[in-house]
């Protein structure tokens, strides 16, 4: 059916010949004229290296809108104050770019960009999808910039400059100078405990080892005191909310040694321990970096919420219309939606009729008719009628702001493993403090000049730092792992329900099935025409309609063309091919007779009819998956219990269990259903996993134990989702729970390892046979098994 | 082995002037985006457009 895909956005091709553009020597075919224009505006800035470097697109993904958006606007002042910052002449915006998926989009952006007489600089992040442009107010407007963006196939959206603050960055930054202090203080103090080692055994002049225990200090004091600091700080904030986390036996691990170190320098003591303390607090701070690295990508999806809303509204004052920032809507203000804009606020439909797609709120494919008096979502998209509304709730206060506050506060009260293996390591902190209190007694009575270093042999053997590290070593491992894997872990709480789930429950549309609808059988009433010509005549009727369903009727070859097509909302299509007048819709829309039969638990079904008389009938149907059987398969081998859960009707439910061999499947379920039903499996004492992409099921990710959300549904999902699921396949998800299996084996391991280790370690020590460089050598090798044992995870899977 | 009583300040010195210039980069921004440049190297302009281009 088709002739390959678009050079440019990888959409189907409809003939070869159609859009051609020369490429290096080479004549490339593009879908449209939009991509055609995109192509030759990148070959000619000289950019088309762009094509060799990028990774493959997402078929659609750099496709032009159809309509050009009215970037003029954007060059007037107040849009100026409300989306830039301008002093003087020079102005700076933050912009988020949409389309903008690898390095090489940022490279064209910036190159591309930089050649604009008047911008002063770019800085593209291809990460945060960001683009931050300084630039001279008197050569060009922030319109024309927007404009060229969307000339290179992205789709531009100005951003306020509150929500342009990114706090991430100054963490990150924050965090790498943290990390680099304790990489450098550790290699540092690691070469002068090789001299202070070394000489223990071949004798070393009391001068040079006082020198290099006082250098060892100087170096190690930063790490302790500013690299450290973070859990210091978390070991406070524990002790005083009463929840213990495990930075308190960190923080403690750390000060002990370094104050004995210190006292050990000052007193010309028998050992130091500051290569333990640099090398402790080195891989904690690295760990802590890489956690916070996957949580910062989270954030990025869920900052790109606010550009579901438009940027720009029109408000209706009496007779004028005018255009203004969607940041200065207030309540009762009337504002006109024209088809393919996204409503801009909570309200209601005071004028008009249209159907919307709710698809970002719901995650329900389905469009939503909506005339006077209906109320409508911001963050919803109006297909096909001009409508006004009179604005009720604005920004945060609108049903997306609360809903995505609700899993944001969701996220952060999630009762976690991390903090029971914390709660237990602080009793075993206690328990090594009284054993070293008890040794101290006993040894001041028994040899008082040999307490001191006993004890300290005692503290620093049974330092829990191999226990603190079994859990986060592995966790960061495993999250780097998954992520190569195309699973984004964005909780690492998630791991360990992952590796206990019981039973997982699938959403079925965007989850099972791609959320496109294909047309499944065709039933002919009239037997002068065929099949094929059926569809040919609902592809032309459909070419002007922006439903969703129209999808299933694009065609890459059509003789027939319709011409005076009308959209009629929430019915169907009316067009005329060939002097006759043809319909397209629901059933009492074609005809004037209802004569076929509807099951209205079935799938839908658009009929296509002429002169009031039925034709022929598609039944639609979203495809499943490619590869979600063998997931399936897979994952009811590993003794997952299956359960496809969905808020769509029995029979196409019912269609896709039994395509994928589901027998627990529920159909018609609200949230709140969901919800239910995952709640009645854990009371049963069951975990599960939840993989779903709309916003509605935000809720019920949040309660399930573990929770998938694909990359390419509603943002909400992702941001109360464990786990993104990056890509279009849902093999991850099975390879995902082997690895948090085999996760949690290594955490068990490393566990018992510490434990094992600390247990035979203890009584040595607390009888004296422990000099404190073995019990530091000790320490360190426990915690470097520990370490090594959790890198495993990182080749896991790989050949 | 005396040597060591300035070779090692020296050491620390040169460690201090590291950290300082790590600190200053990090504040200038060049290491707010950790992903692209370890590709940006493989990317670079150096075709020559066609024509002048009208941007």
């Amino acid at each position: 059916m088709s002739a390959g895909a678009c050079f440019h956005c990888a959409l189907p091709v409809d003939r070869v010949d159609q859009f051609q553009v020369e490429i290096d020597g080479e004549l490339k075919s593009v879908c449209c004229p939009g991509c055609k224009a995109v192509a030759e505006l990148i070959r000619d800035t000289g950019m088309s290296s762009y094509y060799a470097m990028r990774e493959d697109p997402q078929p659609g993904i750099g496709r032009p809108p159809e309509d050009a958006a009215e970037w003029q606007i954007y060059d007037r002042d107040d849009m100026l104050q409300a989306f830039a910052d301008a002093i003087d002449s020079r102005a700076e915006a933050t912009i988020y770019v949409g389309g903008m998926y690898c390095a090489a989009c940022g490279w064209l952006i910036e190159t591309t960009l930089a050649k604009v007489p008047g911008i002063a600089s770019v800085d593209v992040n291809p990460v945060t999808h960001r683009v931050r442009i300084h630039w001279h107010t008197a050569d060009l407007g922030l319109g024309r910039i927007l404009a060229l963006l969307a000339d290179l196939g992205y789709d531009p959206q100005p951003l306020a400059p509150e929500s342009a603050a990114r706090p991430e960055i100054a963490e990150q930054r924050t965090a790498l100078k943290r990390m680099l202090v304790a990489s450098l203080g550790m290699m540092q103090v690691m070469m002068f405990a090789v001299g202070l080692y070394a000489g223990d055994f071949q004798g070393m002049d009391a001068d040079m080892q006082r020198f290099l225990r006082l250098v060892s200090f100087i170096v190690t004091t930063p790490v302790v005191f500013y690299s450290a600091r973070p859990f210091f700080a978390g070991a406070w904030r524990g002790i005083v909310s009463r929840m213990p986390g495990m930075d308190l036996p960190v923080s403690i691990a750390v000060s002990t040694a370094y104050i004995g170190s210190v006292y050990a320098t000052l007193t010309n003591g028998p050992a130091v321990w500051f290569d333990s303390v640099v090398m402790f607090v080195f891989f904690l701070t690295l760990g802590r970096f890489l956690e916070m690295r996957a949580r910062h990508r989270s954030i990025d999806r869920s900052t790109a919420l606010s550009t579901v809303l438009p940027n720009t509204v029109t408000r209706v004052d009496g007779d004028e219309q005018l255009t203004i920032p969607a940041s200065q809507l207030l309540s009762g203000d009337v504002v006109l939606v024209r088809p393919g804009e996204s409503i801009p606020a909570d309200g209601v439909l005071i004028d008009g009729q249209t159907t919307v797609d709710e698809a970002l709120l719901t995650g329900e494919a389905e469009p939503r008719p909506k005339s006077t008096g209906d109320a409508l979502v911001a963050g919803s998209v109006n297909l096909d009628g001009i409508v006004t509304m009179r604005v009720e709730k604005t920004g945060s206060d609108t049903t997306l702001g609360t809903i995505s506050r609700m899993s944001e506060r969701a996220r952060y009260a999630r009762p976690a493993f991390v903090q029971l293996a914390d709660r237990v390591a602080s009793y075993i902190v206690v328990a090594i403090l009284l054993v070293a209190v008890l040794v101290g007694t006993y040894w001041y009575f028994a040899a008082p000049d040999r307490a001191f270093v006993i004890t300290l042999s005692v503290l620093v053997v049974t330092c829990p730092c191999a226990l603190a590290l079994a859990t986060p070593a592995a966790f960061a491992a495993a999250g780097t792992r998954l992520s190569e894997l195309h699973l984004l872990v964005t909780n690492g709480n998630a791991i360990e329900a992952l590796s206990r789930s019981t039973r997982i429950l699938f959403d079925k549309t965007g989850t099972l099935t791609r959320g496109l609808p294909v047309i499944v059988s065709t039933q002919i009433f009239d037997d002068a025409f065929n099949e094929m010509q059926c569809l040919r005549i609902a592809s032309a009727l459909e070419t002007v309609s922006t439903h969703p369903i129209a999808t299933a009727f694009t065609m890459t070859e059509n003789e027939i063309v319709a011409d005076g097509q009308r959209v009629a909302t929430g019915d169907g299509v009316a067009g005329t091919i060939a002097g006759q007048r043809w319909r397209l819709g629901r059933q009492e829309f074609v005809s004037s007779t209802i004569m076929d039969a509807v099951d209205q638990d079935k799938s839908t079904s658009v009929y296509l009819g002429t002169a009031g008389h039925l034709v022929a009938r598609f039944d639609l149907d979203d495809e499943i998956r490619p590869g979600a059987d063998k997931t399936l398969a897979q994952l009811s081998q590993l003794g997952l219990q299956l359960a496809l859960v969905s808020g769509d009707n029995k029979e196409p439910v019912r269609r896709v269990a039994s395509a994928l061999h589901i027998e627990d499947c529920h159909s018609g379920c609200t949230p709140e259903d969901k919800l239910a039903i995952i709640r009645s499996a854990q009371e049963a004492g069951e975990t599960v996993t939840m993989v779903g992409d709309g916003i509605n099921d935000a809720p019920v990710l949040a309660g399930a134990d573990a929770s998938v959300a694909p990359v390419h549904g509603a943002l909400l999902a992702q941001t109360s989702a464990d786990i993104i699921l990056l890509g279009d396949a849902l093999e991850p998800v099975a390879t995902g729970i082997l690895l948090a299996r085999k996760t949690m084996r290594i955490v068990k391991q490393n566990i018992a390892w510490a434990i094992v280790y600390n247990a035979t370690a203890l009584p040595l020590a607390a009888m004296g046979y422990v000099p404190p460089w073995a019990a530091a050598i000790g320490m360190s090798a426990s915690s470097l098994i520990v370490v090594l044992n959790a890198l495993r995870l990182s080749r896991y899977g790989a050949p | 082995m005396s040597i060591l009583y300035v070779l090692i300040p020296l050491a620390l010195l040169l460690l201090g002037g590291a950290v300082w210039a790590f600190f200053w980069a990090v504040g200038s921004g060049q290491f707010d985006d950790l992903d692209t440049p370890a590709v940006r190297i493989i990317m670079d302009d150096d075709k020559k457009p066609p024509e002048k281009p009208e941007l």
